[in-house]
Formats: C-alpha cells, structure tokens, sequence
C-alpha cells in the first residue's frame, strides 16, 4: 500500500506536483484545518479580536489593504468578520460544500489577518495555514473512507508542503538578507530571551556560547530545508512531522512563541489515510453482527 | 447517504486525474505565488504580508550593543504607572515597537489610547500622561551585565493635549 512508484518522481516536477494522494487523508486534514480556526481565533491569537476596542486612528493599513481598499477595522467589523468566519469555518468543518464553503473560510481568514497584522507587527507563522485554506477547496469532496488516489489533493499536499519548506528556507534567506552573513555570530537569541524568556530558557543567559552555537544549527537547518521535499514514505512523514513540532514546542518552552497556525499546515503533511484505513478494517467485523448501515 | 460499502475493499482504487486545463492553471498559481514570495523576500518588507520576507529573528545583535525592550505607561497623579502595552488596550508590546516612528510624529496617538483604556477600566485612578519607555539592558559578550537604564522616548501629556 506503501510502495513507492519504480521511479519517483523529483520533487518540483510536474509528475512531483500531481503525484496522487488519497482523498481520505484530506477529509481529515479539512477537519483539522477548519476546526482549528476557532480555537485560533478565541484562544490561541485571541489578540486579534481585541483590536476591536483600539482607536480606528492607530490602524495602519498593510499594502493589501492599500491596493484592495480595505474597510478600516471598526469596533463593528472586527466582530462580524469574526462570528463570520468562526460559523462558516464550522460548517466547512462537516464537509459540505467544500467549494463554496471552503473559499469563504480563506477570504475571510484573510481579512481577519489583515486586521491582525494591521497595527505595527506582522507574525511570520500564517503562511504556510493560509496556502493551506486556499488549497482545500480545489479538491471537491473527500470523505474519510474515500480511498482513492486523487491528483487534485496531490497537488494541494504539495503546495502545503513547499510552504512549510519556504517557511524555513526563505527565513534563512531573511536572516542573512537583514542580519548579514554574520547574523549566527550575533545575540539575537540572547535578545529573545532577555525579552520573552522563561524558567525554561533564563539559563541559557549565563551560557552565550550555547546561544551562539543554536542560532548555527538554526540557520544551517533552514537551508537545508529543501530536503524535507523528498520525503516519500509515511515512516519519513512521521519522522518529519515528529521533528519539526518537536522544534516548535522547544522554542516555545524557551520564549513562549509558538507558530501555530503552522503547526497546522505541518500536520497535513501525515498520513491520515492510515487511520480511516484501521478504523475500516474494524468495520467489517461488526457489519457482521449487525446488519445496519454505516452512517 | 450513498455508501461505499458496496465496492470491494481489497480492489485498488482507480487515480482521479486532473484535467489538462486543471493541471495547467494549478502549475500557474504556483509559478505565480512563487514568484510574489520571492519577490517578498528579495525586495519586500512587513508590509507586503502575506508575501513579505520571512523575518522573525532575522536581524543580527551586537554582542556588546545593549537589547532594547519597550513598555506603554500611564501616569497617575500620584506618578505609578499603569502598564498599556500588555495588551490592557488591545496593543500588543511588538505592535508599540512597529509603530513607533508614527508615535513620534504623532504622540496624541497615545492619548487616544489612554482614552479607550479609562473607558475600559473606570476603577483605576485616572491617568495625567502617557509615556513610550525603552528600557536598555547592557550587554558584554553577549551576556547581560544586569544592568539596565529607563529611556522615555515619546510622552503625551494628557492634561495638555486633552480635556
């Protein structure tokens, strides 16, 4: 069930694009992506609804909201844009009208970063979750035990997994654009923890050469993560996934950031066919005692 | 309401291809959001998110150049501070930072602010000014000396400006 094509694919080709993934792993992926969102939107980033009470005076629009003209973010809007989302995020949940639902889910968790990103700090952690919301409506109706191989969410995989890469890849980019060559030699974890650290990280203050020696590992990591582009069987997908949440829980532990939204886009990089898969083996054993449909 | 109960479970599936007009627009978005990333992190900056550069934590600090946190302040009258920046007024600490070239052009930004938040908590004493302060941790090698000196770099003077 796992063996790979004679020949695979290399990764950014058009075959690498396409290459087919089985539906029931997007049926479990939408119900991840869409139910995270009002967890997003009243728990995890709950700031963003409280840019309702700023004065509209301190709303400094971002170029998207220049080129598109953009409402201003008034007491008003912010609340309906968020009642609009989190309702229409639960109705795309179920999986009924993937197409029109899921279209409405990205356009409005779209205008709801604008009015997050809108006041003086733009968050880094969303793009890989957005291409993710962008991405499922394309693929139609996927249902959980819906095995077959589809192009479309091959494609939509695909694209969520080059996020995740450039996430990584084009950060080291930044770094060395904003920083300079030099930026690993820096204390710019230092910083981050004289700022936001906690009894997990404050000991690292006394050991700047650890410090120094982590802001090497990062960046040599972020380029190399082009690799992860390859990865191909569910072992190496697990292994992936494993790692890169492992890194975001520690930088969390450390400074009490934590890219969640990303997080998110990361988990679709697993395998959840396999699980609709069990949870069907089981099924045949109790249609055998009772005659009922499955719902 | 259809089941696929009925289709034998060991068979395997047919692959449901793309079209070659799906194929080719899908290439085309990617080619074209590809392109505007790129574009974001070669030349852009914040402000063309959701395409700007990937930069948290991208600029380099001196190991001997102090770090910089910056807090929002009430005074009262009786000169306590009531801290603004820990989101008591909706504001994150990073959004003061972002915005503070604006806040120094423009210090009655802050009265507003100390308006929204009296209206938000009429039990705390009321507030005469508002103050952007950075505090500046000295560093020497990369490790923190513990010691630190208080910067007010904007103020609004609430009874001035205001009332």
């Amino acid at each position: 069930m796992t063996a790979a094509p004679a020949t695979a694919p290399r990764p950014l080709t058009s075959r690498w694009w396409s290459a087919p993934v089985p539906l029931a792993r997007i049926a479990v992926v939408r119900v991840i992506a869409y139910l995270f969102i009002p967890v997003d939107v009243f728990l995890t980033t709950a700031w963003v609804r409280a840019h309702a009470d700023v004065p509209t005076e301190w709303y400094a629009p971002l170029l998207i909201g220049r080129v598109l003209h953009l409402p201003t973010p008034t007491h008003t809007l912010v609340l309906v844009v968020q009642w609009a989302l989190v309702l229409t995020a639960v109705a795309a949940a179920t999986g009924r009208a993937p197409r029109l639902l899921g279209c409405a889910v990205f356009l409005l968790y779209l205008e709801w970063m604008v009015i997050a990103m809108s006041y003086g700090k733009v968050d880094h952690d969303r793009i890989a979750f957005l291409v993710l919301l962008a991405v499922l409506p394309t693929i139609g109706r996927a249902r959980p035990r819906d095995r077959r191989p589809s192009e479309a969410a091959g494609w939509a995989m695909a694209a969520v997994l080059v996020a995740v890469m450039l996430t990584y890849f084009l950060a080291a980019w930044a770094k060395i654009r904003f920083g300079g060559w030099d930026w690993p030699t820096g204390s710019t974890l230092t910083r981050a923890v004289l700022r936001r650290g906690t009894p997990l990280s404050d000991w690292t203050l006394e050991v700047p050469w650890l410090l120094t020696a982590s802001q090497w590992v990062m960046i040599v990591l972020e380029l190399a993560a082009p690799l992860m582009l390859f990865v191909r069987s569910d072992r190496a997908r697990v292994g992936l996934v494993l790692f890169l949440i492992g890194f975001h829980l520690m930088v969390f532990a450390g400074v009490t950031i934590i890219f969640l939204p990303h997080c998110i886009a990361i988990l679709s990089i697993l395998p959840w066919e396999r699980l609709t898969a069990r949870s069907e083996r089981q099924a045949p054993q109790s249609l055998a005692t009772s005659s009922s449909a499955a719902p | 309401m259809q089941s696929s109960l009925d289709s034998p479970p060991t068979a395997e599936p047919e692959v449901l291809r793309l079209t070659p007009a799906g194929r080719r627009s899908r290439l085309a978005a990617v080619v074209v959001v590809l392109a505007l990333l790129l574009a974001g992190t070669v030349w852009g900056d914040d402000d063309a998110f959701p395409f700007g550069p990937f930069r948290m934590y991208s600029t380099r600090n001196d190991p001997n150049t102090p770090v910089i946190s910056t807090r929002a302040v009430g005074l009262t009258a009786a000169g306590e501070e009531v801290r603004l920046s820990g989101g008591q007024v909706g504001l994150r600490r990073a959004e003061f930072e972002g915005q503070i070239n604006r806040l120094r052009e423009h210090p009655e930004l802050l009265g507003l602010l100390a308006d929204a938040f009296e209206d938000a908590h009429p039990d705390t004493p009321e507030l005469v000014a508002v103050q952007m302060v950075h505090r500046k941790f000295e560093l020497a090698d990369g490790k923190p000396t513990g010691d630190y000196t208080d910067t007010v770099v904007v103020e609004f003077d609430l009874e001035d400006g205001n009332s």
